[in-house]
């Protein structure tokens, strides 16, 4: 009893680091520039078939996709920038809504030319095998990829922390404007966020699509995850949105220990209604409290 | 709470004000016409699905155009309406025509639930939430006894000939358009226009000149919701069959949000322009193109008038509209329109 709940809070860490790097660059890309990345879980699930096609064509396994995932990403997401954001940047909110879920769909209905809405998993050597760790029983592929997220928010939080462009991208998230003054180039710093946001999507795919089965069109759930993540921890948090995944993790198996698995679904469904709820603010107040 | 009145139209109606009202009202004649002597199946159907997402689409307009909150889920209310005739049918006998009212408050409180805890907030909430709810709804559909998951249920045919049902669904979806349109024209000109205008424009110095903003949101929602439901209802006795995947598609959300905002949003004679013009498009890429690639070309054509006309076809009229009185202006009122 005590090893199966055990098992359970390490299974729920380890899916929390997960889903911490799904939301990270939502979260990063809405509370420094305050666009809604809608098709933030397309570019997830293009990470996962990124890793996936690289797996079966060139047998690449997913740990070093990774790592090929961010810089690969980071450059489609300056492309999406400079074609779509510079352009609606300035335009009320709704136009820039809509454009982004164009992009989703886009997206979307390409992967699915691309690859259909077959299911697909990633089966590398290690991802059958589990390791005993004291009483634990743990999935290799959980650990891989769970270190590999844990990796990815110590990276960006000492990126953001420690260098001169971390410490921009916060200045601007704090006051874009004053930002500005202080002679900080705005735009340029815009196409880097946001080309880690997706970067960090592209990777963060990666190890989703090492955990679990993915297809084009249920990428939506993944959103959904990513969603309930930064507004439980606010935005352009690192630390909060870790503990954020950390706590949406060990929920997710929580309650999969006790319901059928999708059921899952309607818990978060509920969460997320409750905690819009409970934390009255609106995006905007989120935003003034940055860091 | 929130009393309706009307408001004064502050500008005299020209003539070309008269013409595009005479236009509508031709067309509608031309359109019941054609209803009453026309015996071709596939146009008579075609146009039934016409007016069928004219309605959906006006029901997006109200929020979504007018208050600029977007619902990127609406097949959810349209599948919750069209499932609950279903049940209703299924286990109560009771026919969808009796029961699209009850599909369509079935439907607004879905709205509600929904709209409850995400319109209370600014900003993009409500949008990222009606865009995930659909998958949630539809794995509830998949798993619930009472929808007999992924079985559907079936519906009792209505007992007339093929050509007879679509003119009776033909005349139903008429009627409810006009009924719609002419709703979405009365909010256009009533105070809740007005607040949901307001809110779209600046909901901070909405709140302060008096607007209950986050009530109005509910209302607009919720009579949205109502609409979408009670088309979702009288859509699953047309179809006859209903099951999870066809009835969340996720298609008729991509669709109503294109057409509205191809014919332009925030306009009551908006999605009587975009509907027709995407659905036809759509009929004509069908022939060669797979349903994938089909909503490909649609999400960059929505991309592209995000980005370059987002008025759609109404702003772009009302633009030249403007630039014709403009150059023809001499009176005191020219430059103040063009700034």
């Amino acid at each position: 009893m005590l090893n199966q709940i055990a098992t359970i809070i390490a299974d729920g860490i380890l899916l929390g680091l997960i889903y911490a790097i799904a939301g990270v660059g939502l979260s990063l890309v809405l509370g420094v520039m305050g666009i809604v990345n809608v098709a933030h879980s397309a570019f997830l699930m293009l990470g996962s078939f990124f890793a996936f096609e690289l797996f079966r064509r060139l047998a690449i396994d997913p740990t070093i996709s990774f790592f090929l995932a961010f810089p690969v990403f980071f450059a489609v997401g300056v492309i999406v920038y400079r074609m779509l954001i510079t352009r609606v940047e300035l335009a009320p909110q709704t136009q820039g809504l809509v454009a982004m879920f164009g992009l989703m769909v886009l997206v979307e209905s390409l992967g699915t030319i691309a690859w259909t809405t077959d299911t697909r998993v990633i089966t590398a050597a290690y991802t059958n095998r589990s390791i005993l760790v004291g009483p634990i029983m743990l999935a290799n592929v959980k650990l891989i990829a769970g270190a590999l997220a844990l990796l990815l928010i110590i990276a960006f939080w000492a990126f953001l922390r420690y260098t001169l462009t971390g410490r921009a991208i916060r200045a601007m998230g704090q006051n874009r404007f004053a930002a500005m003054t202080v002679g900080i180039n705005v735009q340029a710093l815009s196409t880097i966020m946001f080309g880690l946001g997706i970067a960090c999507a592209g990777s963060a795919g990666v190890t989703l699509g090492m955990v679990f089965p993915f297809s084009p069109n249920t990428q939506i759930l993944w959103l959904a995850w990513a969603f309930l993540v930064v507004i439980l921890g606010g935005l352009g948090n690192v630390a909060n949105t870790l503990l954020a995944g950390l706590v949406v993790g060990l929920i997710q198996t929580g309650v999969a220990a006790f319901l059928p698995f999708d059921y899952v679904y309607l818990v978060l469904y509920v969460m997320l209604a409750v905690i819009l709820v409970v934390r009255r603010e609106g995006l905007s107040g989120a935003v003034h409290r940055w860091i | 709470m929130l009393s309706v009145f009307f408001l004064k139209s502050g500008e005299r109606r020209g003539w070309r004000a008269w013409a595009g009202i005479g236009f509508w009202v031709a067309v509608l004649f031309a359109l019941v016409l054609y209803g009453l002597i026309g015996t071709r199946l596939f146009f008579l159907s075609t146009l039934g699905t016409v007016f069928m997402y004219i309605v959906l689409t006006q029901a997006w307009n109200i929020l979504g155009g007018y208050g600029g909150y977007l619902n990127f889920g609406m097949v959810t209310f349209f599948g919750t309406g069209a499932y609950t005739s279903a049940i209703l049918f299924h286990y109560f006998g009771l026919s969808p025509f009796l029961t699209a009212p009850v599909a369509g408050l079935t439907a607004a409180i879905a709205g509600l639930l929904i709209g409850i805890p995400t319109l209370r907030l600014r900003g993009a909430y409500f949008a990222l939430v009606t865009m995930i709810v659909t998958l949630a709804v539809q794995i509830l559909a998949l798993n619930l006894r009472y929808t007999q998951g992924a079985l559907g249920i079936y519906m009792q045919p209505l007992g007339l000939s093929p050509l007879n049902v679509e003119r009776l669904f033909y005349f139903l979806f008429l009627g409810l358009a006009v009924l719609v349109t002419l709703l979405v024209y009365a909010i256009e000109r009533s105070n809740i226009g007005g607040a949901l205008v307001a809110i779209r424009e600046d909901e901070d110095a909405a709140e302060i000149i008096g607007v209950k903003t986050t009530e109005v949101k509910w209302v607009a929602n919720a009579i949205a919701c109502f609409i979408a439901g009670v088309v979702g209802g009288l859509y699953a006795q047309r179809i006859m069959y209903i099951e999870p995947t066809g009835t969340f598609s996720f298609d008729i959300s991509l669709n109503t949000v294109l057409m509205a905002v191809i014919g332009g949003p925030g306009t009551w004679q908006g999605p009587l322009i975009g509907t027709p013009l995407v659905l036809l498009v759509a009929d004509a890429l069908r022939v060669t193109f797979t349903s994938e690639v089909n909503r490909a070309i649609f999400s960059v054509v929505v991309i592209i008038i995000a980005l370059y006309i987002p008025g759609g076809v109404m702003g772009v009229l009302e633009r030249w509209r403007r630039r014709g009185r403009e150059t023809s202006a001499n009176d005191v009122s020219a430059p103040e329109r063009a700034a």
